[in-house]
């Protein structure tokens, strides 16, 4: 019965005007109105504005503006020692955490050469609070766009799931969100005990909520008229602007980092990565859908795999010495010493290090100059470009087009101000 | 990085070295050159070898007592000390062989095996030699976890040190300052083996006039300067490159401040003026730029805007020069820079065709043949090279105000004005009907004046002071100017503008240009490259 | 990995316009003179031996006298401006260097050849000031309008204060 799109109602006369459908469309007098979205607007999370021009409801030209939530990322980073990076990388993506510390962690690495001795165990570590993070990270999406739809249910199914991942890392790491988990050469510690049971469970837990959301809006009248077909996005459109993501494979495009370039040790483990076809806003939830449940297969796998081990490089020039000997011997006090100050020290010299974040291909770009601190730490922000395509999909769109397209695009203000 | 041998100098960079007197030496594979008696430490640091050494200092003579630099050189059965083996034709050295690497890691072993646990609470932490060595060449932990030998550990040894002898190394380097440089016999080692200390001579302090030095040359924390110990982190300073306005030597420092306030002076290496070193007083001439300072410009006691006491100081001096310019005089004084006495010198001389100009000066105090001048004043030379004889004493200036000759009086600068023992009513600046002053403190004179301008400081200016040798030194800006001050060249701009002048200067630099072309003694002097503040957690080591 | 992409290059640019190329840690990378901006890039999209269609990354780097791969130190321009680019269908990778001086701080835009690289440039013009000749609307993305300066060059001081800015009524957007 739902599946029909034909109208229940006949139409009604409102408020003694004609219903607008029997008007010829160059009869209404209109101009271009300058309309303004955000900075502070509630569909306008992340804190962008957009300029719009508007004739009646349609968008003529858009322009975005964004830079409201820059918090100079890259000048501190130039100021701070490469393990002091890792606060502020939390806050790029931060709903996503833990995928930018390794993000930047696997950069670091990459200059200093020691991507191979990183521990096995710390390895596993890495891809399963990544895969939690990711999972966290398109629930949100998911969620509030739902509700800015109207769907207010399905935010709280999404963020009662997110609640449960987020409780877990913060038993990891102390935090939800600021986690500062990773360090260069490993995780600052070991996951807690239990930690297999209790993420296991909430992996089931989830799946019922993500079949609950499915359930309320795949097949919804009023969630499917709002997302099929708006906003889309060509694949050229993507290669030309460096799409990559869920965006990107919303358009057909069938690049993702762990497949195609795997590191750490996604190569272990099965999963598909899905790609759309049509490149519109439901083509981007689908796919977001369908990435969490690939994410949580790879979480069981990666709990079932993981091996015992340390979770730290063994190399006295990146690795903090334990605390007993620090206070108890003058070496290892010079050690930690120098480490904290100085900043560990990586050879001069620069390099592009990439991974699959919750928006797409996460690049760092740093370059060394020998010192223990970067000489510029560049963060290449997947959502950055799906923004700027922004510009070239809504004209043409409703103002109320804006809300779903702007949503599913996921752009975290953090990540693309930095 | 900073450069240390950026200085301005009027003498001629050395000739080469002719190839006779030259060495070849294979330093890790590769051969070099060096001129003859070049010491083997210095030849393989200055191609990239990085030996570490303690107890090697290019000022002081060369012991070897502590073996951290030993090398490997083909032929010699036993590791060389490269701090006392001078390069020789056709040697071979390795030093990063594995006998030479295993043979600095031992060495620092035995070093850190009686070293305090004291790095979070000891000052040279983060420039600290010992640091650095070991994190470069050894990083392996302790093996010895048996009980360290107990020394003094708060020993105050003279008026601005204080030892820990528990961090000495024992390298002897400031013995050797003591010895050499200050030629006085302070310091001493004591006792033996593992229970060797530090300690002064019988009957002696460290109190010569350069015993701030060893606290320079210490490659640990075991001498620590009582004015600086625990006021500041050391990557947490700035360093920038300047000169000493203690005296007419000149010596050429680095400021080392943070957030605009300066911690510590210390001496910059020029072969033809200081050498490595400076003197104790000279590293005590910081405190007065933050201290007692005039923040703002004053008219009759208020402090106001630049415009109204730059109006207000226009209007009087106009006032008086219409009444006659033989009444007005100007003070120069030898503590302001080339560029504040050149544009002060175009100002009064060439637009106003002023008279009655005198020069003030710190007066002069103690001297000795190692560095320090009986001329306290930085840039005396400057001074009269700029008023070219027609600049009189303070006692003239004295007998004019006594005789009623002056009715208006510009000073720029107050150093030295009012004598700190003079007799009251020795410079009689209540006949003035008008006092105009530029300086720096909020001192007798600028309370006598009727308009006080702020005037930055040595340490808040760019510009160039000129030694007893003629030398032109550079001095670079090292914090911002205390409240509102500016500096002369600038506020004399303004001032000559009010006075229908025409002197328009925007940079030091461009005052610097000028004055080069116009005066004669300035003729070789360059103003230097652009250098950025180096901040000292990039230096890493300082010793 | 890409080492076909820099034989490539090296094969249809003769005239200097690769001023160098090598591999670090498993990257390739190719400094290209100035002019050859745009031809360079443009050879790169569309030969079907490297076909580079997606554009992930333009940023730039202030070198200050530091040392830059393939610049000989006396005469490395101050910034380099640093192109990232990536084929999916090949899945290989390149990063192209240019030096810009900063007497001149300008190069060609690449906006006719990705579309992308709007925003980017008009990043890489607001934090270093390099300009791209040609950009449709070149004009700060991050800072706002009235900020004075490029703030990710070196001898921007961190702690440096602007002035503060006031909305009156009709300041422009």
């Amino acid at each position: 019965m739902a599946d029909t799109l034909a109208p229940l109602h006949p139409r009604r006369v409102v408020l003694g005007f004609q219903d607008t459908e029997d008007m010829i469309a160059p009869d209404l007098p209109t101009e271009p109105i300058p309309l303004n979205m955000g900075p502070s607007h509630p569909a306008m999370h992340g804190t962008v504005r957009m300029v719009l021009e508007v004739e009646g409801e349609r968008i003529s030209s858009a322009d975005i503006q964004i830079g409201y939530l820059h918090r100079c990322f890259e000048k501190e980073s130039e100021a701070a020692t490469w393990t002091q990076v890792f606060p502020y990388t939390d806050r790029l993506n931060y709903i996503s955490p833990m995928l930018n510390n390794v993000g930047y962690a696997m950069a670091v690495e990459k200059l200093l050469g020691v991507t191979d001795k990183i521990p096995e165990r710390a390895q596993f570590i890495r891809v399963i609070v990544g895969e939690v993070s990711r999972i966290s990270d398109h629930l949100t999406c998911l969620g509030a766009s739902a509700m800015e739809l109207g769907a207010f249910t399905v935010f709280l199914y999404a963020l009662k799931a997110r609640e449960w991942l987020f409780e877990l890392l913060e038993e990891v790491c102390g935090a939800r969100l600021t986690s500062t988990y990773l360090r260069i050469g490993g995780v600052s510690y070991d996951l807690p005990d239990g930690f297999d049971g209790k993420l296991r469970s909430i992996l089931d837990r989830t799946r019922v909520v993500m079949q609950d959301i499915g359930k309320l809006l795949d097949r919804n009248r009023i969630f499917r008229d709002r997302m099929d077909g708006i906003g889309i996005i060509t694949q050229a459109d993507a290669l030309a602007y460096g799409i990559t993501g869920p965006v990107g494979r919303s358009t057909g495009l069938a690049y993702d980092v762990r497949k195609d370039h795997p590191y750490l040790v996604y190569d272990r483990f099965d999963f598909d990565v899905p790609v759309g076809s049509v490149g519109d806003n439901f083509d981007r939830y689908a796919v977001r859908v369908e990435e969490i449940n690939q994410s949580m297969r790879i979480l069981d796998q990666a709990l079932t795999q993981i091996p015992a081990g340390p979770v730290m490089i063994n190399d006295p020039r990146i690795a903090l010495p334990a605390k007993t000997e620090t206070y108890n011997s003058i070496e290892a006090m010079i050690a930690h010493f120098k480490i904290i100050m100085d900043g560990i020290r990586v050879p001069p010299g620069e390099t592009y290090s990439y991974t699959e974040a919750g928006n797409g291909e996460l690049g760092f770009f740093i370059v060394s100059d020998g010192t223990g601190r970067p000489w510029k730490c560049r963060v290449r922000p997947p959502c950055f470009p799906a923004t700027a395509v922004l510009g070239k999909v809504l004209p043409g769109l409703f103002i109320a087009d804006v809300v779903p397209t702007f949503g599913m695009i996921n752009m975290i203000g953090g990540e693309c101000d930095r | 990085m900073a450069d240390p041998t950026t200085t301005t100098t009027t003498s001629a960079p050395p000739a080469a070295p002719a190839p006779a007197d030259t060495v070849t030496v294979t330093i890790d594979g590769k051969a070099h050159q060096f001129p003859k008696g070049t010491v083997l430490l210095e030849a393989c640091n200055a191609v990239g070898a990085d030996v570490p050494f303690f107890c090697y200092h290019p000022g002081l003579s060369s012991p070897a007592v502590c073996r951290q630099c030993l090398v490997d050189v083909k032929g010699q059965p036993k590791p060389v000390p490269s701090c006392y083996t001078p390069v020789a034709d056709k040697m071979e050295v390795q030093t990063k062989s594995p006998r030479a690497l295993d043979v600095r890691r031992q060495m620092l072993e035995f070093t850190l095996v009686n070293h305090p646990i004291d790095c979070p609470i000891c000052d040279k932490a983060g420039e600290c030699m010992l640091q650095k060595h070991y994190f470069d060449w050894d990083a392996k932990y302790a093996r010895n976890d048996g009980i360290k030998v107990k020394k003094d550990k708060v020993v105050d040894v003279g008026p601005h040190i204080v030892l820990d002898q528990e961090r000495c190394i024992l390298c002897t380097r400031c013995i050797r300052v003591c010895d050499e440089v200050a030629k006085k016999h302070q310091l001493e080692m004591a006792d033996r083996g593992d229970h060797e200390v530090l300690t002064t001579a019988p009957g002696h302090k460290l109190d010569n006039p350069y015993s701030l030095n060893t606290v320079d040359v210490c490659p640990v924390g075991a001498l620590t300067s009582k004015d600086f110990r625990f006021s500041m982190r050391a990557w947490e300073l700035t360093a920038t490159q300047s000169i000493c306005p203690g005296c007419a030597t000149g010596c050429n420092i680095e400021i080392h401040h943070s957030r605009g306030k300066i911690h510590r002076l210390v001496p910059r290496v020029n072969p033809a003026v200081n050498k490595h070193w400076m003197c104790d007083e000279g590293r005590f001439t910081y405190k007065p730029v933050h201290a007692g300072r005039l923040a703002a410009p004053f008219v009759r006691g208020t402090p106001v805007e630049w415009d109204r006491a730059l109006d207000e100081a226009g209007k009087l001096l106009r006032a008086a020069l219409d009444a006659g310019p033989a009444k007005v005089g100007v003070v120069f004084n030898a503590q302001s820079t080339n560029e504040d006495l050149y544009a002060l010198g175009r100002l009064a001389f060439d637009h106003l065709g002023l008279t009655k100009t005198y020069l003030a000066g710190v007066d002069q105090g103690w001297s000795d043949d190692i560095l320090v001048s009986a001329d306290k004043n930085p840039n005396r030379a400057g001074a009269t090279a700029v008023g070219a004889g027609r600049l009189r004493t303070l006692l003239d200036l004295a007998k004019d105000l006594k005789a009623g000759a002056l009715t208006t009086l510009l000073v720029v600068g107050t150093d030295g004005v009012l004598a700190k023992d003079a007799a009251p009513g020795a410079l009689p600046l209540d006949r003035l009907e008008t006092l105009v002053v530029i300086g720096t403190h909020r001192d007798a004179v600028a309370a006598a004046a009727k308009v006080a301008l702020p005037l930055a400081a040595w340490a808040e200016a760019d510009g160039t002071f000129t030694n007893k040798l003629g030398m032109v030194q550079r001095i670079r800006a090292a914090v911002p100017p205390a409240g509102d001050a500016l500096a002369g060249w600038e506020i004399l701009s303004h001032l000559a503008r009010k006075l229908g002048a025409t002197m328009d200067f925007t940079e030091a630099r461009a005052v610097f240009n000028e004055a080069k072309q116009k005066l004669g003694f300035m003729k070789n002097a360059e103003w230097g490259r652009h250098m950025l503040p180096v901040q000292l957690r990039f230096a890493s080591t300082r010793g | 990995m890409a080492q076909i992409v820099l034989d490539k290059l090296a094969a249809k640019f003769t005239g200097g316009e690769i001023v160098a190329s090598g591999t670090e840690l498993g990257d390739e990378w190719a400094r290209v003179r100035r002019d050859a901006w745009v031809a360079v890039a443009a050879f790169l999209r569309d030969d079907p031996a490297t076909k580079m269609e997606m554009f992930i990354d333009l940023t730039c780097v202030d070198r200050f006298g530091g040392g830059a791969p393939g610049a000989s130190a006396p005469e490395a321009a101050r910034f380099d401006v640093v192109l990232h680019l990536y084929s999916v269908s090949l899945k290989h990778r390149i990063r192209l260097y240019a030096g810009v001086p900063e007497e001149d701080p300008s190069l060609e835009t690449l906006v006719s050849v990705w579309e992308g690289s709007n925003w980017f440039e008009r990043e890489a013009y607001d934090l270093y000031g390099v300009r791209f000749k040609g950009h449709p609307d070149l004009r700060r993305i991050l800072m706002y309008p009235e900020f004075v300066g490029h703030p990710l060059r070196k001898d921007y001081p961190k702690e440096k204060r602007q002035p503060l800015v006031r909305r009156d009524a009709g300041a422009r957007d």
